[in-house]
């Protein structure tokens, strides 16, 4: 059972990424294991700009569609990263989660959706909150099979 | 950006009950248990200690209580049962500061506002001015540089998410200026009362320092509550409110003023290209109109008497309305700590914190020795 449990990569679509991506590579070909490409679309800017209050509507929102923007082109330039990384592997699958970056692969993990998850020490920064930032390290005290590389 | 399924005002009230429950809870707590049992309780054998030295009032105690809620109760976010009712919090302290209006008539707001304007025109174009220089000291981004530019000059938040799309900056530059800057204005927001008290300042200069020094709106308004909670015409509330007003209305001009300095020798790609008449619609902050409003019924006598110094007294309506202000800001107020993010704001740093605090620290001592040498020409109302 756990032979074709999948190996889960946090892909952002920087630099930052190659490295993580091509552990998670060879791992999942020396398992014959599926492997699943994650880019999390950080749905916390709202939140993280709401202790303002004083914006117009239209500032506001003109800055979530922005934002949002930014973030779905860094979604498809991890697409296309994982996509160049893993066009060998049979079993490979992107997939873009909106949600807290920290949470969304948290919560995967705990769900069993993959057996292992690989992240880089700077994954999702390149568009991230502050709190990113420490993304890895707070990864690493809540997820136990997580290897950062 | 949200996920949430888009729904109505009164489509979302149910879902907000809980949060506004528990603002509106801890809020009567404080006011009704917390804040008497300090004025009463004997410390170092001192009626009322607590009071008088940490200068603690219900304002910044609903705040604090506001960020032990997120940072410590809720580890870090707050639970989607009270998320809703945590982001009505702005609403409340929008609906307190049009109703602000009523401490104000067109007169007194002539009177003032034309000393806030030169105060606030000359601190805004002399930060913009710093930012910019400082930024190419620093070898900063030009893009980091124009959102840092407005997010010190004007009102924080509101200014840097208005300016960052027409700059092109980058999410990681609009989050680093948000932190930089919420975080200095926490700690002014807290130290500027005892600062304010042990220089023995009254409402009128305190307001119109902390009005023109601050860099953020919330905090403007609650140091300002934090130094005397009282509201009413002449509390360090309503000077300071007309000064931040008069910041915030300048954000679109402000932005405007970025954007030329960004596009400068380059050709702006057609569809970003903003007039300033589209700017003031986009950005202008609506709340001002109905803060206008306010005055505007105040000054032709709707409300009754204002209870202005040396008049007659307020009337019913107008003490009843003051009463209501002190709590929707004191609800809004435990929101607004709420949003305060300590794991966020831990991680402020880099060459914005450096240009962020350089600024702050120069705008929040300048416009104290500013304010002390005009002292006598401040306009009372």
């Amino acid at each position: 059972m756990n032979a074709a449990r999948p190996i889960a990569v946090a892909v952002d679509g920087s630099p930052a990424s190659n490295a993580p991506l091509a552990e998670a590579l060879r791992l999942a070909q020396a398992g014959n294991r599926p492997l699943i490409g994650i880019f999390v679309l950080d749905t916390g800017w709202v939140d993280y700009i709401g202790n303002d209050w004083q914006s117009a509507a239209g500032a506001r929102q003109g800055f979530l569609d922005y934002i949002r923007d930014q973030l779905e082109t860094q979604a498809e330039a991890a697409r296309a990263q994982f996509a160049a990384a893993t066009r060998d592997h049979p079993a490979a699958h992107f997939t873009v989660i909106p949600g807290d970056p920290l949470e969304t692969l948290c919560e995967l993990m705990a769900r069993g959706e993959a057996e292992t998850l690989i992240a880089g020490r700077e994954a999702f920064q390149v568009c991230g909150r502050p709190s990113v930032k420490t993304l890895a390290r707070d990864l690493a005290q809540r997820v136990p099979s997580l290897r950062i590389v | 950006m949200s996920t949430a399924k888009e729904t109505g005002f009164l489509g979302k009230l149910p879902g907000a009950l809980p949060g506004l429950a528990l603002l509106i809870g801890t809020m009567v707590v404080i006011r009704l248990w917390v804040e008497p049992w300090m004025a009463n309780a004997v410390v170092f054998d001192q009626k009322g200690w607590l009071i008088k030295v940490t200068h603690l009032n219900y304002i910044l105690l609903g705040i604090i209580m506001g960020m032990l809620y997120r940072n410590v109760l809720f580890g870090g976010k707050l639970p989607e049962i009270f998320a809703d009712g945590f982001r009505l919090s702005r609403l409340f302290i929008k609906t307190g500061i049009i109703l602000l209006g009523s401490l104000y008539t067109v007169q007194a707001i002539v009177k003032l506002g034309a000393l806030a304007i030169f105060l606030i025109g000359g601190f805004v174009v002399l930060s913009i001015v710093m930012v910019l220089w400082l930024g190419k000291l620093f070898g900063m981004e030009r893009s980091m540089t124009g959102v840092m530019a407005n997010a010190c000059s004007i009102c924080g938040v509101s200014a840097a998410v208005a300016t960052a799309p027409a700059v092109e900056a980058k999410a990681t530059h609009v989050a680093y200026a948000i932190a930089t800057i919420l975080g200095f204005g926490i700690l002014t927001m807290f130290i500027s009362p005892f600062i304010g008290h042990a220089l023995g300042l009254n409402d009128l200069q305190y307001g119109a320092w902390v009005g023109t020094g601050i860099l953020n709106s919330g905090q403007v308004l609650a140091a300002c509550l934090a130094f005397n909670p009282n509201v009413a015409p002449g509390t360090a509330v309503s000077v300071g409110e007309i000064w931040n007003i008069m910041r915030v209305i300048s954000i679109p001009f402000a932005v405007f003023a970025v954007t030329v300095w960004y596009w400068a020798g380059h050709e702006q790609p057609q569809g970003q290209r903003k007039s300033l008449g589209t700017l003031l619609v986009e950005k202008f902050p609506v709340f001002v109109l109905g803060f206008l409003g306010m005055v505007l019924l105040t000054s032709i006598g709707a409300f009754g008497d204002v209870g202005i110094k040396g008049g007659p007294p307020a009337s019913a309506t107008i003490k009843m309305i003051r009463d209501w202000m002190q709590w929707i800001f004191g609800i809004g107020l435990v929101g607004m700590g709420g949003y305060i993010d300590f794991k966020e704001l831990r991680q402020a740093g880099g060459t914005p914190l450096k240009v962020g605090l350089i600024v702050g620290v120069t705008k929040y001592v300048l416009a104290l020795v500013v304010v002390l040498l005009i002292r006598d020409y401040l306009v009372e109302i």
